[in-house]
């Protein structure tokens, strides 16, 4: 990977370079006190664009996996039945974007793209797109309570999946290129040069950030993912977790690699029917009812146990390569039962604890 | 596109959510992280709030009946026929002979508007909101006893409570938010008390479930009370200096005896004394209670009784909550859309409340109490009443009583406000479109006295007129000069006539989140917890509450038979219905039982041999009934339960006679 140096003051020039080429460039900004937002850079806003602040809780997916998405237009008239797509293909750009929002495209990536079937619809959204990663290296901005990339094996810095990534190194930032788009922006006047001394300031802060995660959130995943996969998380341990959800579907809105949806079809005019998708979320009765009434997950515990199941067994790990959770700690903020992913973690720990025995290694 | 703090519109809550808006198109909803109420949290109908506004079948113009027929005519038109029939009718029945009925969703300004309309303009006190029916109850209580009808505290200051009692509302569906603080405060420590004889999902966190017989909180309270008293654990020095009446309290409370309440609410005495013993000993105690249910005035009573007992009022992490569980339940009351009581709570009949309000409006106002949404909609053959203006109510799908399908087209004239087509709108004779949540600037206040603004997001299609600006325009072509540039002027004129709204200008409010009421221009910041600094309040009032008599079930007659508001209702709701995922979620009840059902505790079907779906025969005393039975461990054993909706049953067992009890003794047949 090529890297290159490039002054504080020149950094939103990298904005003005890509919004040059005609890409729409997302942005990460401040809100009222700790809420902050994705949003689109225009010229009256385009100098409060922060490169420190919380990560946005609003998740950057809904950039290639919109909240409702129309798919199609189903038009009657004169007798005649016209069937039209309805494809939005976007030439777009995330400036900011955290190493695990950059982990979480890389996860849908591979669920839409990876397969024998590609969606059309997310591969519009998705072949344009150039990520500007920001590596989270300001304890006090970037990095929260909820935050456990480290854990998940996704951050501070992203190894990868990213077009460019922005290092703060003090005084100069670090420009890492991911791939020929962001290694073609380094002909850019701003990009210099970068010295061996630069590369080992880059490994000392890493080095230090990684100290300043928050020691609740951390360890323990494998063990989880072991006991998941094995089927010993005990029942009654679902059950204390499930009794805690309120059936919100948020979790699975702000999660970054959370890929469900479901599809409705709504009259809009006359003779004129869209079909559109939306986010679902398995917290839902209505995610897994089927059309004769039953449904197979219908105690709200089953539900909540398919949610970690379906992110942490072993199965869907070698399907995907990655377990579907990225560390970036919104589901801990979103839960009003407080069963997010370290809360639920935890709990599996603790129960597991309790019922087997402890035999210390020898040596 | 642009991200908005807004207010969400769906229950009593108010959470704080962004609407993200693309052009002139709301594309998302999400939660503030920095909002003081949700931190970041909301519920399954908060994130799907905006698929409403970009909901295809809204009404464009106003619908005007001609021969029979649903007519669009201009709004000149429209606004001209409502106000000359208003009149018309007026001067030939009397101001009395027309009603105004508001719904719980309705805004601050619409509301305070329309009872102006109502009581300056028509000349009625005929004015309440859709809930007023079980509402009103739970108001004259709180006032009565401690002067204010809201919580005394804030939502998020319930997470420093040590004792949380739940009376009955289910949290979990209803008030996720709030539900969510609830169990939150019970994992860091706070021990958390349900009451109810539902087991709603809020009892499986409960350290104590008190499972009663249906109707028998009084009685509950009343042992607790008596416990809290004989062990002394009352707050002698809060008595003292801020509450009167202890004496006839006391002195009704000896009466109460531990074993005959334990069998009288068919729990343990252990238990009873259990939970007296944790809400007493408590640092702070709260106390959560619905006000949209139907209960005597007794059991609230008793309940605020408790409070004052251990003088839980006027401290962070205590206090007394009656929820509202519709956005803008409080605050249609505040503004004093009650039968008999003026903006600000001011009783119709005291002379000073009304000599300053006429001085404000210009105009007489009438004496006598009003007819409210109970007897407007059973009025049907008496013809008192002939005209009725619905504004975002619709008592046809949602009223819990009556036959408002039969009594409303025996009406003159009806007049409805709302932005789609609904049942009620075949029998308007007008319909007046209104704009959506995200299309206007107006206020709600949340069950915690939270006034907030929803903000104006995008433009309304062409066409719908702002419900608030429909009513003012009404009264003008009726020949009044009211003058409202803007939703701001309105809620100006609203802090002049109730003083702890003065503060609430558009301005103010818009900083920050809202402001708690009372929200004075001296106190501009709004009072999240009433009480705190002693003074300027009233003495508070205990309220003496006699034993209740409990019925011995009948032989014949072993269950007792429950009404109550059923979550399957939703599906009819306006909102819920235009939103894909709010439709299937609350579609579900309707889908497995789509002629409706009476619910039976599981273990008592097993023993009758019912089964799951299988037709039932309710048998009472004074008629029977038939409907689909669902079976579920939610209901307490020996109970059964008819949701509201199930009119037929309702009227087939109490017969002609009528008046609703809320608990009859009934028993369960098969169907052979």
């Amino acid at each position: 990977m090529k890297a290159r140096i490039l002054e504080r003051a020149d950094v939103l020039k990298i904005v003005d370079l890509l919004r040059a080429q005609g890409y729409e460039v997302i942005a990460p900004f401040c809100g009222r006190e700790r809420d902050t937002r994705f949003d689109t850079v225009t010229d009256a806003n385009r100098d409060e664009i922060q490169i420190h602040l919380a990560n946005p809780y609003y998740p950057p997916k809904r950039y290639v996996l919109p909240h409702i998405e129309p798919l199609l237009k189903v038009q009657q008239k004169n007798g005649e039945i016209k069937i039209e797509p309805e494809y939005e293909t976007p030439k777009r750009a995330i400036f900011g974007i955290r190493s695990c929002d950059v982990a979480g495209i890389d996860h849908l990536d591979r669920f839409y793209l990876g397969r024998d079937f590609r969606d059309i619809y997310y591969e519009n959204h998705r072949k344009n797109l150039f990520l500007v990663n920001v590596v989270c290296t300001d304890p006090e901005r970037d990095i929260g309570d909820e935050c456990f990339c480290v854990c998940a094996d996704t951050g501070p810095a992203a190894r990868e999946h990213f077009d460019l990534q922005l290092m703060d190194l003090g005084d100069k930032f670090m420009a890492v290129a991911g791939s020929d788009a962001g290694e073609a922006l380094f002909s850019a006047a701003i990009f210099k040069k970068a010295a061996p001394e630069n590369v080992e300031k880059r490994h000392r802060i890493l080095d230090s950030v990684r100290g300043r995660f928050k020691d609740k959130t951390t360890s323990w995943f494998s063990a989880t993912v072991r006991y998941i996969s094995q089927g010993k998380v005990l029942e009654k341990t679902w059950e204390e977790i499930g009794n805690r959800c309120m059936e919100c579907g948020g979790c699975t809105y702000v999660c970054p690699a959370c890929t469900c949806f479901t599809v409705s079809d709504r009259k809009i005019a006359a003779g004129e029917v869209e079909r559109i998708r939306i986010w679902d979320a398995c917290a839902l009765d209505g995610f897994t009812r089927m059309a004769g009434g039953f449904n197979p997950r219908r105690a709200v515990h089953d539900r909540r146990n398919r949610r970690f199941f379906r992110k942490l067994a072993h199965y869907f790990i070698q399907r995907e390569l990655s377990m579907a959770c990225v560390g970036c700690g919104r589901c801990v903020a979103v839960c009003h039962g407080d069963i997010g992913m370290p809360s639920v973690v935890e709990s599996i720990r603790r129960a597991t604890v309790e019922i087997e025995e402890h035999v210390p290694v020898k040596h | 596109m642009a991200h908005n703090l807004t207010t969400c519109t769906f229950c009593g809550v108010g959470c704080g959510l962004y609407l993200e808006t693309s052009g002139n198109r709301v594309i998302g909803a999400y939660p503030s992280i920095s909002h003081p109420t949700n931190k970041g949290k909301i519920c399954v109908r908060g994130w799907h709030v905006h698929e409403v506004a970009s909901s295809p079948d809204r009404l464009k113009n106003p619908l005007l009946r001609k021969n029979g027929v649903l007519k669009e005519v201009t709004w000149a038109e429209a606004l001209d026929f409502v106000a000359t029939r208003l009149l018309h009718i007026r001067d030939l029945y009397g101001p009395d002979s027309i009603a105004f009925l508001v719904s719980p969703r309705s805004s601050n300004e619409e509301a305070y508007l329309l009872q102006k309309l109502a009581r300056a303009v028509v000349g009625t006190n005929n004015v309440d909101h859709g809930t007023g029916v079980y509402c009103n109850n739970s108001i004259d209580v709180l006032m009565d006893m401690i002067g204010v009808a809201a919580s005394t505290s804030s939502i998020a200051e319930l997470s420093q409570s040590a004792a949380i009692l739940v009376d009955e509302v289910d949290l979990f569906r209803k008030l996720p938010t709030i539900g969510g603080v609830v169990v939150r405060a019970k994992l860091n420590g706070a021990r958390l008390i349900v009451v109810g004889s539902r087991r709603n999902r809020i009892a499986e966190s409960a350290d104590i479930f008190l499972q009663i017989k249906p109707d028998t909180e009084a009685v509950l309270y009343g042992a607790m009370a008596k416990i809290i008293v004989d062990r002394g654990f009352i707050n002698r020095a809060f008595i003292k200096a801020h509450c009167d009446d202890y004496e006839s309290f006391s002195a009704k409370v000896c009466q109460y005896d531990l074993l005959s309440a334990a069998e009288a609410c068919g729990v343990s005495a252990d238990s009873i004394e259990a939970a007296a013993l944790t809400f007493a000993r408590a640092k702070t105690a709260s106390a959560l209670f619905s006000t949209v249910e139907a209960r005597q005035q007794e059991s609230v009573q008793a309940l605020i009784n408790m409070i004052l007992l251990t003088g839980n009022v006027g401290k962070p992490g205590a206090g007394i909550f009656p929820l509202a569980e519709q956005n803008n339940l409080q605050g249609v009351c505040d503004m004093g859309v009650l039968p008999g009581r003026l903006p600000g709570y001011c009783d119709v009949a005291d002379r000073n409340c009304r000599a300053k309000l006429e001085a404000i409006w210009n105009a007489k106002l009438p004496e006598s109490p009003g007819v409210g949404a109970r007897g407007v909609l059973t009025d049907r053959g008496h013809g008192t009443i002939k005209a009725l203006w619905l504004s975002r109510y619709n008592p046809v799908k949602s009223a819990l009583f009556g036959d408002a399908h039969k009594t409303i087209p025996e009406f003159d004239l009806v007049i409805a406000q709302h932005p789609f087509i609904t049942d009620d709108s075949r029998y308007a004779t007008v319909v007046l479109p209104t704009v959506v949540f995200g299309e206007e600037e107006v206020t709600f206040t949340s069950t915690e006295r939270r006034i907030q603004l929803a903000k104006k997001v995008v433009d309304a299609p062409p066409g719908p007129m702002p419900a608030w600006q429909q009513i003012a325009e009404v009264a003008r072509a009726m020949g009044t000069r009211w003058h409202y540039r803007s939703a701001a002027d309105v809620m100006n004129e609203i802090g002049e006539v109730m003083p702890f709204y003065s503060g609430a200008d558009y301005d103010n409010l818009a900083r920050e989140y809202g402001r708690q009421w009372p929200c004075t221009k001296e106190q501009p910041l709004g009072t999240p917890t009433l009480f705190t600094n002693g003074d300027g309040w009233r003495r508070f009032r205990f309220a003496p509450v006699a034993v209740p008599a409990t019925a011995t079930p009948a032989k014949d007659y072993p269950l007792t038979l429950v009404f109550g508001h059923s979550l399957y209702y939703w599906h009819q709701d306006a909102l819920v219905q235009h939103s894909e995922t709010l439709k299937r979620e609350y579609n579900i009840l309707f889908l497995d039982y789509p002629k409706g059902f009476v619910e039976v505790n599981s273990g008592d079907a097993k023993q009758l041999g019912v089964r799951d779906g299988e037709m039932i025969r309710l048998a009472a005393a004074r008629g029977s009934a038939e409907a689909t039975a669902r079976v579920t461990p939610e209901i307490r054993s020996g109970t059964v339960f008819v949701p509201y909706f199930m009119a037929e049953v309702e009227k087939n067992i109490f017969g002609a006679a009528g008046e609703a009890d809320r608990t009859v003794p009934v028993r369960v047949e098969k169907i052979a």
